[in-house]
């Protein structure tokens, strides 16, 4: 496989999955970018279990995973049911607090970053086939349990906190447990995926986990479609793969045009592409198909 | 004592930047019901076009200071149709999109910052300009000019905008809308043509404070606007939203921290313990210290 097809496939699946991380939470209107810091901690730990530990990369994922989900646990104790500018305020300060923690940690290299980290199976080839594998395995995971979450009780009852607090709350639902449990999932996917996006590159830099991915992850989940998981799905793909048609000069000002795009589908098209209606119908389509093959 | 003294001026003078920011940003809030995220971003990139205008004027400060307030105004204004657009689609004030909407600005002017000008590096200000003359010195206490102007300045363009809302009747239309927007209506207050002096008021106040800021600090850089934002999204929450006595409070409050920590802490550290703080009182009152006032 050639390196920039791998690099396409693999850099798909994180923002894939880093974007299904901000979409659980925000089906009760959270804005959760604590997810980027989750990823960094849990990046940068994993890199150090790694490197200055010996452990496996095997070994330090779960490791991360977990790391990942105490922190989102732990602050979803106060966070569960705040309001969404007060949850984005946490991400963002949080972000800087790791990032000052770790440019001031010399174990993990501090300013410089961390290189070198060793191969995650024998051989480059192997190296990337695993990854690719693991990435796309969790793709399958997690994008399973979201289907089956949205199509639940659960489900429903975070579409029903979405529209209207008050009317969730009368209705039974316990608005405060549904964010923590969503922000929980989300802060453990975020972990794992900080692990896995280091050894990517084989290395660990600040400069991976800036505000920047912050907005590269809103303008995926909002171009897409917040309403549904598949609207990532599609985005992901197609807003990265844009950029690499571009001409070197005009790719540089990717963040720009991500955050036109973000702007004009906000204006223009408030739901995003693939909005709930529209996976309803395809639903539809695609069952009444099988019903006439049956 | 002398350095506890020195840093309580610094920081008097760094949070009345606060203050003016907080104002501009809570004013935005109540008459035009948006959360502007990216308000501090409009007022780095006016301190870029004062920058621009002062190299080539021969360090002209008034047409700096002019193209600093016409820049902010100018950004706000041509804002303001996508923020009414999206509220319009949505039938309803939607804060959360609104935020989001903004973010996406605000990446558009971070990365425009960091392409288009000085070739992403910090740009300096004239040292003529910058505000470092002691104009009184005692020990390790000194008064810097550039202190006394901010210092100066936030007084009264704050004090303007309290007596501009709370004594003429403009400020009463401000009021009324911020209090309920049907019943202002139904009063007939005019609420675009209100909304939109809110804009322009706000962007004044921006380019004031970017002249301010430049005075105070001496440079800019493309990712400051990103920091300042936070935290005055962050001071805004813990004051409580749309509290704009709050906001005096907190801003000033958060200005002393600031100075304290660096006065006693390692650089890199200051503003991380800010962050902290930040945190901890917003996981603590998520609705903020002095109420909301939406």
């Amino acid at each position: 496989m050639s390196l920039p097809l791998y690099y396409f496939l693999t850099v798909t699946a994180i923002n894939i999955l880093m974007s299904w991380a901000l979409y659980l939470p925000y089906r009760v209107a959270h804005l959760h970018f604590l997810t980027v810091a989750n990823m960094a901690i849990s990046g940068y730990l994993g890199g150090w279990l790694v490197q200055g530990l010996g452990f496996s990369f095997w070994a330090a994922l779960p490791i991360g995973l977990a790391v990942g989900g105490l922190i989102g646990w732990a602050l979803s104790l106060f966070i569960g049911d705040a309001p969404t500018f007060a949850v984005v305020i946490v991400g963002f300060t949080f972000i800087y607090i790791s990032r000052t923690v770790i440019e001031n940690t010399p174990a993990v290299g501090s300013t410089m970053g961390m290189f070198g980290l060793p191969l995650v199976a024998g051989s480059p080839d192997a190296h990337r086939w695993a990854l690719l594998a693991l990435l796309y395995a969790l793709v399958l995971v997690v994008g399973f349990l979201i289907h089956r979450f949205d199509h639940s009780r659960l489900g429903r009852a975070a579409s029903a906190v979405f529209v209207d607090k008050d009317l969730a709350t009368s209705f039974g639902v316990d608005i405060k447990k549904l964010g923590r449990l969503l922000q929980v999932f989300s802060s453990t996917l975020a972990g794992g995926c900080g692990v896995i996006y280091g050894f990517l590159y084989r290395s660990f830099h600040l400069d991976f986990f800036t505000f920047h991915l912050v907005g590269l992850f809103m303008t995926i989940i909002f171009v897409g479609g917040y309403a549904t998981m598949w609207g990532v799905v599609v985005a992901a793909p197609a807003l990265y793969g844009l950029t690499l048609l571009f001409p070197p000069a005009v790719a540089s000002w990717r963040i720009v045009i991500y955050g036109a795009i973000l702007v004009a589908v906000l204006v223009l098209k408030p739901e995003g592409f693939i909005t709930r209606r529209l996976v309803l119908t395809i639903e539809r389509l695609l069952s009444s198909k099988r019903k006439k093959i049956l | 004592m002398q350095v506890f003294l020195a840093q309580v001026i610094n920081g008097l003078s760094l949070g009345s930047i606060y203050v003016l920011l907080v104002t501009g940003f809570n004013l935005l809030l109540l008459v035009a019901m948006i959360i502007h995220f990216a308000y501090p971003q409009v007022v780095v990139f006016s301190m870029y076009i004062a920058w621009v205008v002062l190299r080539y004027t021969n360090n002209s400060v008034p047409l700096a200071v002019l193209a600093s307030v016409g820049a902010s105004v100018a950004i706000n204004l041509a804002s303001a149709p996508l923020f009414q657009k999206i509220m319009k689609n949505r039938e309803e004030v939607d804060i959360n999109s609104t935020m989001v909407v903004s973010m996406g600005i605000g990446m558009i002017i971070t990365d425009v910052l960091s392409h288009g000008f000085n070739k992403g590096l910090p740009i300096s200000f004239p040292r003529q300009l910058v505000g470092d003359v002691a104009l009184f010195r005692v020990g390790l206490i000194s008064l810097l000019s550039g202190q006394v102007i901010s210092l100066a300045v936030g007084v009264l363009a704050v004090s303007g905008v309290f007596l501009l809302l709370y004594k003429t009747r403009q400020g009463r239309a401000f009021r009324a809308i911020a209090e309920d927007p049907a019943g202002a209506r139904l009063v007939g207050i005019p609420l675009l043509s209100t909304g939109l002096s809110s804009y322009a008021l706000s962007g004044v106040l921006g380019g004031l404070i970017a002249v301010l800021l430049a005075l105070m600090l001496g440079y800019a850089s493309p990712g400051l606007g990103e920091q300042v934002a936070h935290k005055v999204l962050g001071v805004s929450i813990i004051a409580g939203l749309g509290n704009l006595p709050g906001g005096l409070v907190v801003g000033l409050a958060l200005g002393i921290l600031e100075a304290l920590c660096q006065g006693y802490l390692p650089g890199s550290w200051s503003n991380a313990i800010a962050f902290v703080v930040l945190l901890v009182v917003i996981l603590a009152k998520p609705r903020g210290l002095f109420g909301i006032k939406l």
